[in-house]
C-alpha cells in the first residue's frame, strides 16, 4: 500500500525515504476527517477542513521530515491549525452578526454522531472532544498527542480521562 | 507512563471507547476524489524548504562542539605559529652579535618610521639591549660609541654600571645627525637582543616655518625704526620708537637664537641606548619547555581575545535577543490563551 518516494528530504546526507504523498493521503484521508470532526462537531465543516489540509499538505510536502514523527501527527498539525484558523474566522464572523444581526438564527448544525453518544459529544467542548479524537479514534499515544495539542503530557492525560468521565456521565444520564 | 495511561482509559471506560470508535467517521468520496486530484507535489529543493527541514537542535549539538574544538585548535596554531621560528630568528639574528663585522639586523628597524628627509623633524629613539655577560657589556657599550662618532655624532653621557650580584646596565645618551640616523640604529640592534624600543618623532617644520616669519617681522621693524630715527621726529616720539627699537633687537636676538637651537635639534637626533645583561624571562629561553610557555601564553591570549569579542557582541546584541525572546513568548501565550478560548467553547 505505501509506495516509497524516491525524492527524498533535500539535505545531502541526510537523506531519508519517505512515502509518498499520495499513498499518505490515501491512508491517512479517514483519520484526519475523523479528527477534524470531533475537532469541529459539525460534518460539514470537518469535510471543508479535510480537504484544506490535504490541499495545505500538499504545498507543504517538501518540508516533511519522517524522522520527526509520522505522516499522522504531521498531518494532525496541519488539521489543528487549519480548524483554528476557520474557529477564529467564526468567532470574528459570530461577533459581527451580534453587533449588526441578533436576530440571525445559526446555521444548522450536522452531528458528530447518532443517539445518545452524538448527543452527548456535542455538549463536549472541542478542546474535550480534539483530545478523545487524538487518543481514541486515532490511537496516538500520551506524548505524542501532548506534542499535537501543544500541552504536557500529564495535561493531556487529565482532559482525556476528564472528557471521557463527561461523555460517560452524560451517556449515563441519557440512558436513565 | 503512556502505555499505562493508555491501558488504563482503555480499561476505565472500554464500553465507551468501543462505542467511540464504532462511530462512522469514514471520509466522504467527494472529499476522497478532491484530495486524489491533487496527485504528487513537485518535491524539488527549495533553498527556504531546506532551511525549515534543517535538523537545527540536533545540529547545534554538533555544531556547538565542533565550533569549540575549532577555536582552541586556532588557538593553538596561532600561539605555536607566534612562539616559533620568528622570535628565535631574532634571537639568533643577535646572538652572534659580539663580532665585529655583523650583518644589518633586517627587520629589527624595518617597521620603524625614518626621518623624512627635506623636513625638520625631532627624533628620539630610545632602545634597550641585553647582552650576554659583564664583558659583553663593556665591549658592546665602548662599539656603541665607536658606532656614533663614526656616523658623525657624538655620546652625550654614558653611565655603566656593574655592582657585584646584580645584572650590569650601562646607559648611553647619543647624539646622531638625523640623515645617519636610521643606520646607526640598525648598527646598534646588532649589539644585543632588542628587548625594548621607542620611537618618537615630533615635526619641526611649523614651528622653524614661524620663528623665520618673525625673524623677518622683527628684521624689517627694525629697518624701518632706524630709517624714521635718522629723519626729525619729535623728542617723546623719538624715544618711544627708541625703546621699542630696543625690545626689538633683544626679541630678535633671543629669536634667532631659538631658531638656531631648533635647527640644531632637527640636524641631530637623540638615541637613548640601554644595554644590560639581565636576562628577561622567556625571551631568552631557547629550550623546549620556553617554547611551549609561549605557545600557551599565545593560545590563551588569543582564547581570551576571543572570548572579547564574543562577550561584547553578546553584550551589543542582548537587548535585541531579549526583545526578540519576549515578543516571541508573548506571541506565543497570546496564541496559546487565544487557541483555549476558541477551544473551549461548545
Amino acid at each position: 500500500m505505501r509506495a516509497v518516494n524516491a525524492v527524498t528530504t533535500s539535505w545531502p546526507g541526510l537523506r531519508v525515504d519517505r512515502p509518498s504523498f499520495s499513498a499518505v493521503a490515501e491512508s491517512e484521508l479517514d483519520a484526519v476527517h475523523r479528527y477534524l470532526l470531533f475537532l469541529t462537531g459539525n460534518r460539514s465543516v470537518a469535510e471543508d477542513l479535510t480537504g484544506e489540509t490535504f490541499e495545505k499538505a500538499f504545498r507543504l510536502w517538501r518540508r516533511f521530515d519522517p524522522r520527526r514523527g509520522t505522516p499522522r501527527v504531521w498531518l494532525c498539525r496541519i488539521a489543528r491549525t487549519t480548524a483554528l484558523d476557520y474557529f477564529r474566522a467564526e468567532d470574528r464572523r459570530r461577533k459581527r452578526e451580534e453587533r449588526y444581526a441578533r436576530d440571525l438564527p445559526n446555521a444548522e448544525e450536522a452531528p458528530v454522531g447518532t443517539g445518545a453518544l452524538g448527543a452527548a459529544l456535542a455538549l463536549l467542548s472541542p478542546a474535550e472532544r480534539e483530545v478523545v479524537a487524538l487518543r481514541v479514534l486515532l490511537e496516538l499515544d500520551g506524548p505524542t498527542a501532548a506534542r499535537v495539542l501543544g500541552i504536557s503530557t500529564t495535561a493531556c492525560s487529565t482532559r482525556l480521562s476528564r472528557a471521557l468521565k463527561r461523555l460517560e456521565e452524560m451517556m449515563a444520564d441519557a440512558r436513565d | 507512563m503512556p502505555a499505562t495511561d493508555t491501558i488504563d482509559f482503555e480499561r476505565e471506560f472500554e464500553d465507551l471507547v468501543a462505542e467511540l470508535r464504532a462511530l462512522p467517521s469514514v471520509a466522504p468520496d467527494h472529499v476522497r476524489e478532491h484530495v486524489r486530484a491533487f496527485g504528487e507535489p513537485d518535491v524539488g529543493p527549495q533553498f527556504w524548504d531546506r532551511l525549515v527541514t534543517f535538523p537545527w537542535r540536533r545540529s547545534l549539538l554538533v555544531l556547538a562542539p565542533v565550533c569549540v574544538i575549532g577555536l582552541v585548535s586556532a588557538a593553538l596554531v596561532h600561539g605555536l605559529v607566534n612562539s616559533g621560528p620568528k622570535r628565535e630568528a631574532v634571537v639568533t639574528a643577535h646572538s652572534g652579535a659580539a663580532k665585529t663585522a655583523r650583518a644589518p639586523a633586517a627587520g629589527a628597524f624595518d617597521s620603524l618610521p625614518a626621518p623624512s628627509p627635506g623636513r625638520y623633524q625631532d627624533y628620539e629613539a630610545w632602545m634597550t639591549l641585553r647582552v650576554r655577560d659583564l664583558q659583553a657589556l663593556t665591549d658592546r657599550t665602548n662599539e656603541a660609541m665607536q658606532v656614533v662618532r663614526a656616523a658623525g655624532g657624538y655620546v652625550a653621557s654614558v653611565q655603566q654600571s656593574t655592582p657585584a650580584g646584580s645584572p650590569g646596565q650601562a646607559d648611553l645618551v647619543l647624539r646622531v645627525p638625523i640623515a645617519r640616523v636610521e643606520n646607526v640604529l640598525v648598527q646598534l640592534s646588532t649589539l644585543g637582543t632588542v628587548i625594548d624600543r621607542h620611537l618618537s618623532i615630533t615635526d619641526l617644520e611649523q614651528v622653524v616655518r614661524q620663528q623665520r616669519a618673525r625673524i623677518l617681522q622683527l628684521k624689517l621693524f627694525i629697518a624701518r625704526a632706524l630709517e624714521q630715527l635718522r629723519g626729525t621726529l619729535p623728542a617723546d616720539v623719538r624715544l618711544r620708537l627708541q625703546l621699542q627699537l630696543e625690545q626689538a633687537r633683544s626679541d630678535l636676538s633671543k629669536l634667532t637664537g631659538a631658531n638656531k637651537a631648533t635647527l640644531r635639534q632637527a640636524s641631530l637626533s637623540r638615541v637613548s641606548l640601554t644595554l644590560t645583561t639581565q636576562k628577561a624571562a622567556g625571551a631568552t629561553k631557547k629550550s623546549g619547555s620556553g617554547r611551549v610557555d609561549r605557545a600557551a601564553r599565545d593560545a590563551a591570549s588569543f582564547l581570551a581575545a576571543a572570548g572579547a569579542v564574543l562577550l561584547y557582541l553578546l553584550i551589543v546584541l542582548s537587548p535585541l535577543l531579549v526583545l526578540t525572546a519576549a515578543v516571541f513568548w508573548g506571541v506565543r501565550a497570546y496564541r496559546r490563551r487565544e487557541e483555549r478560548r476558541l477551544l473551549a467553547s461548545t
